[in-house]
């Protein structure tokens, strides 16, 4: 659930830039706000002409993206190479795809597993949103360190609060919209626009929050009429146009790939079908009081937090009285299902919902917003690489799977700065030399 | 020789130096490949080594029959041969598996018996598992009645090139005396069957499948692509379900035991695995999967073995008493969990079903009583009283179709098309999952239904011309069915299917006249989904055209 938390986010960014370890400049008449690492300046210079940007369409399904609704971005997809087979990975939310995006590897490796978590150190739910909280160098860094310049404009607080200060220049995001926790499309691109002007990073990073934030709020979605989520796909994909007419006219386009994609889809769910498992947790006398539940709206982390020498058997409790639950499609331990790869921050057992329902938990008013994600149906994202680099296939449709954690190694194949030791968990895109 | 333009047919032809050791022709059933596999491909040949040794007959000796594989049509470059043992127990059929072939290669084959060689068939196996192929076509067919026509059909496939396989939805034979459900309104036989009877029996299954093997324009579609096929009820007979038929009756012996017999003769003169062999009495399983690299994978369904009876009706065909209604199975549970696996995420990208039975649901409202029983005649569709379901279509078993579907939507999964055959009239289809509100909400994925090879369409029962009182009919099935984006009730024909990882595009060809033996094709429609959609569109003119 991409629901905002209680995040230091901008505290911390604050105090980067207080102590001069990032430097802010408001560009042009809009008071746009990037911060940038020191001797940026140098950095910029060095290199090469290709450009990478990366769009994330937060929360786009791929069906969304058609010629009538979203003009300019089918146009995108449709010129370049499109991957319909692609995925969001588990959990399916909004941080752990975006840190999937920037390291290229899954979230027993990167660390970020989900949204919402439990914190052992501190025995609270909270979101992974701090930058320690990725524990693998992304793409970002990795460019950095070979002498190019990367940017992030991200329109989330939490999302800027866990890329941190990453890149070479940073949009500090605003207006934030309170509810949200995002800064409106209009602004976010704005924003990236402005940067490509000014500092003409070598990777620009950009989230699109609109989208997401409509179609979790909007109240016809169960329904299947979708109005607030219509206009905003109509309104961001005048945003897209913007970015790629930019391109085009500063004569960045033939040097440039452009990723296109989502980091999930969404789900809508009736007021009625909630899943609310703390009810039949507690009644278990082993599991009683002994179960912490992280909500992520279309999927719940359940957490042991008892004995843990009764590990085991609680996970086979939950696993069964999970199960049993109306609108649960399945519930996972992920120790026995390798291919979910959340790691120990995931929980002891990941319980996802079928279409059309969500997690409520631990109360029943706790989800109380109509579009979720994190649950198999939100898997389906749109991805396609565009561009006029010589690089970027025209035209072209893969039957390939392709999955979010193909970004990173897209980028870098892209830039040719090898893959960190380990390897990436997904593969670039791009053709082969 | 192998079918060449259009109207060519597959011949038999003694390879050059060959003696013959018999006076009749000992391949006069043809040949036939199916199932292919990156590696493998099903080869199939009936021989007569005896003028005594008829089909169904159970007389002529045991005798052994040498089969061929090479990579060139003279055959310099054989890749695979081997020799099997034939004889009476299995009709004298021939049936092989050819191993360690290439991937996405074609192939020629033949066979040799007493001194005589079969005509050369032509064959292709099926990419690697891991192969990104740039497109796969295939030609789509179902219910072809010998009695109602000729198989133009046939033949005008037999002369593309562009093919990889045929996949026939099922109703290949069909099981009625001469005099029943021919041409028409006045049922007339165009060719009647052989046997002159209902088939029932072992030898009569043997016997009409010999007949059928017979036509020139099936042997030369066999002759020329490997076939992929499932049965409909007509292989056993009308409305089968697991323990009857409408068209079973009690003097006709157990059901039980006809359908064995039925089955048996498939296996025997059909180029398929059944329960993934080559082998006959070995199983019946039907129900299997081909996969085409990470572009595709099909799933043939058996809708007639494992599902319950048809509830009741107030559609006009004889359907028995009310049995497992809507709550019924149509898959049967192994075959709905098997299905379920083979739908999923880490698969190949397009998820094709062979689906001898409509699954997107049909309702009607406003439709004039005065079309309900033709309409029903040809489709058995129509409630008389306005129920909304079609009983021996998936429509009679929603609960195996609400599960079906709900797995497909729980799970994310794109590109899931049906390919459906049994009403004799062409549809492309949505398939929301709530019908009602449609189209808001989304769809499962989509529906393309061929029309029949010869077998009897509104316009036949209506004996209206084309074009005139259907119209009214599929105007008012699509007004009540928004899903329903393309609906052809008069011609007869076949079609192709083309897919590429951009879309899946079916194109509708329609036979001039099925009493005709040299009908015309001519293109008609073509219905396209793009990847990810669950959507169909029209598309503006066919493959390979």
């Amino acid at each position: 659930m991409c629901t905002p938390g209680r995040s230091d986010a901008f505290e911390r960014g604050r105090d980067e830039i207080r102590t001069g370890r990032r430097t802010l400049l408001a560009a042009g008449a809009a008071g746009i706000a990037i911060s940038s690492l020191p001797r940026a300046a140098a950095a910029a210079s060095a290199g090469t002409r290709k450009r990478a940007y990366v769009l994330v369409l937060d929360g786009c399904r791929p069906d969304e993206i058609t010629p009538e609704l979203m003009p300019r971005t089918s146009a995108l997809r449709d010129g370049g190479l499109h991957h319909p087979r692609a995925t969001s990975l588990p959990v399916m939310e909004t941080i752990p795809n975006h840190v999937m995006m920037m390291t290229g590897v899954r979230p027993d490796c990167s660390g970020v597993p989900a949204n919402s978590i439990l914190d052992r150190s501190t025995g609270e739910i909270r979101d992974m949103d701090r930058p320690e909280d990725i524990r693998v160098p992304t793409v970002i860094e990795r460019l950095n360190r070979h002498g190019l310049t990367t940017g992030t404009v991200l329109s989330k607080e939490y999302l800027y609060g866990v890329f941190g200060g990453r890149a070479t220049h940073r949009w500090e995001p605003a207006p934030i919209v309170p509810v949200s926790g995002h800064a409106p499309d209009a602004f976010t691109m704005e924003a990236a626009l402005a940067m490509v002007r000014r500092n003409d990073p070598h990777l620009l990073f950009v989230n699109l929050g609109d989208i997401d934030r409509m179609g979790h709020s909007d109240l016809t979605g169960p329904l299947g009429v979708r109005a607030a989520r219509q206009a905003a796909l109509a309104a961001t994909d005048v945003q897209v146009g913007r970015f790629v007419d930019l391109l085009k006219s500063s004569g960045r386009w033939r040097t440039s790939m452009v990723v296109v994609l989502a980091d999930h889809s969404m789900d809508w769910s009736l007021p009625h079908q909630l899943i609310h498992l703390t009810p039949a947790l507690e009644a278990d006398p082993l599991l009683a009081g002994n179960v912490t539940i992280a909500d992520n709206g279309g999927a719940d982390l359940l957490y042991w937090t008892g004995d843990p020498a009764l590990l085991d058997a609680a996970v086979a409790r939950m696993v069964a009285l999970s199960s049993a639950v109306p609108g649960v499609l399945s519930a996972h331990d992920p120790r026995a299902t390798p291919s979910l790869r959340t790691g120990p921050l995931g929980g002891d057992v990941i319980v996802y919902a079928k279409a059309g329902w969500r997690f409520s938990d631990p109360d029943q008013w706790s989800n109380p917003i109509p579009g979720n994600h994190g649950h198999p149906v939100t898997m389906p994202i749109p991805f396609f690489v565009a561009g006029g680099h010589r690089r970027v296939p025209r035209g072209v449709t893969s039957s390939r799977r392709a999955a979010t954690i193909d970004v990173a190694p897209t980028v870098a194949d892209f830039f040719g700065v090898g893959a960190p030791r380990g390897g990436y968990d997904g593969r670039s895109r791009l053709p082969r030399r | 020789m192998l079918a060449g333009g259009a109207g060519a047919v597959a011949v038999t032809t003694a390879a050059p130096g060959a003696r013959a050791a018999v006076d009749h022709d000992v391949f006069q059933h043809g040949i036939a490949s199916g199932d292919p596999l990156p590696r493998r491909v099903v080869l199939w040949t009936r021989v007569t080594p005896t003028a005594a040794a008829t089909p169904g007959s159970g007389r002529g000796p045991r005798v052994t029959v040498t089969w061929e594989v090479a990579t060139d049509r003279r055959f310099r470059d054989v890749v695979r041969r081997g020799r099997v043992r034939t004889g009476p127990a299995r009709d004298h059929t021939v049936k092989v598996d050819a191993t360690r072939l290439r991937p996405d290669t074609a192939y020629f084959y033949r066979f040799t018996c007493r001194g005589e060689t079969s005509p050369v068939g032509r064959t292709r196996t099926a990419p690697a598992r891991n192969a990104t192929p740039a497109g796969l076509r295939f030609g789509v067919v179902s219910c072809a009645n010998l009695q109602a026509g000729w198989f133009s059909a046939y033949r005008h496939l037999a002369s593309r090139d562009d093919l990889d396989a045929v996949i026939h939805l099922g109703d290949y034979l069909y099981e009625y005396a001469p005099g029943e459900y021919g041409h028409g309104q006045q049922n007339a036989d165009i060719r009647p069957h052989v046997p002159a009877r209902e088939m029932v029996t072992l030898a009569d299954y043997r016997q009409r499948h010999a007949q059928y093997k017979s036509d020139p324009d099936l042997r030369a579609l066999h002759a020329r692509h490997p076939f992929i096929v499932t049965w409909d009820d007509h292989e056993i007979t009308n409305d089968a379900w697991r323990d009857g038929a409408e068209n079973h009756q009690a003097d006709e012996g157990t059901y039980a035991a006809r359908r064995a017999a039925a089955h048996r003769a498939y296996d025997e003169w059909m180029p398929v695995r059944m329960s993934g062999t080559v082998a006959t009495g070995d199983g019946t399983r039907l129900f299997r999967t081909l996969r085409f690299g990470a572009l595709a994978e099909l799933s043939m369904l058996d809708l007639r073995t494992h599902r319950d009876q048809q509830a009741s009706t107030p559609a006009p065909s004889p359907v028995p008493s009310p049995a497992g209604g809507a709550d019924g199975t149509i898959t049967g549970r192994a075959q709905m969990d098997w299905l379920k696996r083979r739908l999923r995420r880490g698969g190949p990208q397009w998820k094709l079903v062979g689906n001898p039975v409509m699954i997107a649901p049909v309702t009607f409202a406003q439709l004039p009583h005065d079309l309900v029983d033709p309409v029903n005649d040809v489709t058995g569709l129509l409630p008389r009283d306005g129920a909304p379901y079609n009983v021996d279509q998936w429509d009679g078993y929603t609960a195996d179709r609400r599960e079906l579907f709900e797995h497909i939507r729980d799970q994310g999964l794109r590109d899931v098309v049906f390919l459906t055959g049994d009403i004799h009239s062409g549809w492309a289809c949505d398939l929301p999952y709530d019908a009602a509100t449609y189209p808001l909400g989304d769809s499962a994925g989509v529906e393309l239904v061929c029309t029949s090879v010869t077998s009897n369409n509104l316009k036949d029962i209506t004996g209206t011309p084309p074009r005139t009182s259907s119209l009214a009919v599929e105007a008012v099935i699509q007004t009540n069915n928004r899903h329903v984006k393309y609906l052809n009730f008069d011609d007869h024909g076949y079609s192709v299917l083309d897919v590429t990882p951009e879309r899946v595009q079916m194109d509708w060809y329609v036979i001039s006249d099925r009493t005709d033996p040299r009908a015309r094709s001519s293109w008609t429609a073509s219905w396209a989904t793009r990847s990810g959609t669950n959507t169909v569109q029209a598309a503006s003119a066919p493959v390979g055209a």
